[in-house]
């Protein structure tokens, strides 16, 4: 991992299109400024893995056949 | 799971704008090319898949399939957010919505369901991540919410239900 030292007002460039500045450091929290393309998606780590987590364990779990579910459903609804 | 490999040789186009797509779970079945959902994003867990159909379970069931065109194994359980959780309205951020060519109208939202195995009971909805649908331009993303707010794994049936 390469680990750079920044204060506050600095920035970083990662391939020339995407920009990563420190805001604000506060409290043991520092706010940080993304800069993107359209296309790239950003999101908070812990979110994205679970929603990668869940997604792979919906998938993986998705019965064969639905009907028994329809029948549980309609009998709790 | 032959998820890459199998990419080209899933489908093969017939006429009249249907394609017959290979499926693990419905064989091979014909879709209407104007019913391929297109996400607008990769899928976080499944990138290759960009193409799905929403199969439904049946005319009187709030189930259906969002099964991958792109690998014939993966298909989700999902149901309309409306069907299950009528209060369910997240603010979708506009960036998303214009990508989606959603203007004015409310989008649709499906709920990805994680069903265990042997244990329906304890199925969960994914209130954290739903599928935003654009049912004209069939365009739709997975969209990742607020944690503090939204559950990954949100009980369909409490225990107190019975």
């Amino acid at each position: 991992m390469l680990i750079l030292a920044r204060k506050i007002g600095e920035a970083i460039t990662i391939a020339d299109e995407i920009t990563i500045k420190v805001m604000e450091i506060k409290g043991g929290q520092v706010k940080i400024g993304i800069e993107a393309p359209h296309h790239v998606s950003i999101h908070r780590n812990e979110v994205y893995e679970k929603i990668v987590e869940e997604n792979k364990k919906a998938a993986l779990e998705a019965p064969v056949d639905l009907s028994s579910l329809e029948d549980i459903f309609k009998s709790r609804a | 799971m032959g998820t890459t490999i199998m990419s080209a040789a899933v489908e093969q186009q017939i006429e009249n704008g249907l394609i017959k797509v290979r499926t693990s779970r419905f064989g091979e079945i014909e879709v209407q090319a104007d019913k391929i959902i297109r996400m607008t994003a990769p899928f976080l867990g499944f990138p290759d898949s960009h193409r799905f159909i929403i199969r439904p379970h049946g005319d009187k069931s709030p189930f259906m399939w969002f099964q991958s065109l792109d690998d014939p194994d993966l298909a989700f359980v999902v149901i309309p957010a409306a069907a299950l959780i009528p209060q369910y309205t997240p603010q979708i951020a506009a960036p998303i919505l214009k990508d989606l060519e959603i203007t004015g109208t409310k989008p649709e939202l499906l709920l990805i369901l994680t069903i265990p195995e042997g244990k329906p009971l304890e199925m969960t909805a994914n209130l954290l991540g739903p599928i935003v649908l654009n049912a004209s331009t069939r365009l739709a993303c997975q969209v990742l919410l607020d944690p503090a707010v939204y559950e990954v794994r949100w009980p369909v049936f409490t225990e107190t239900d019975d």
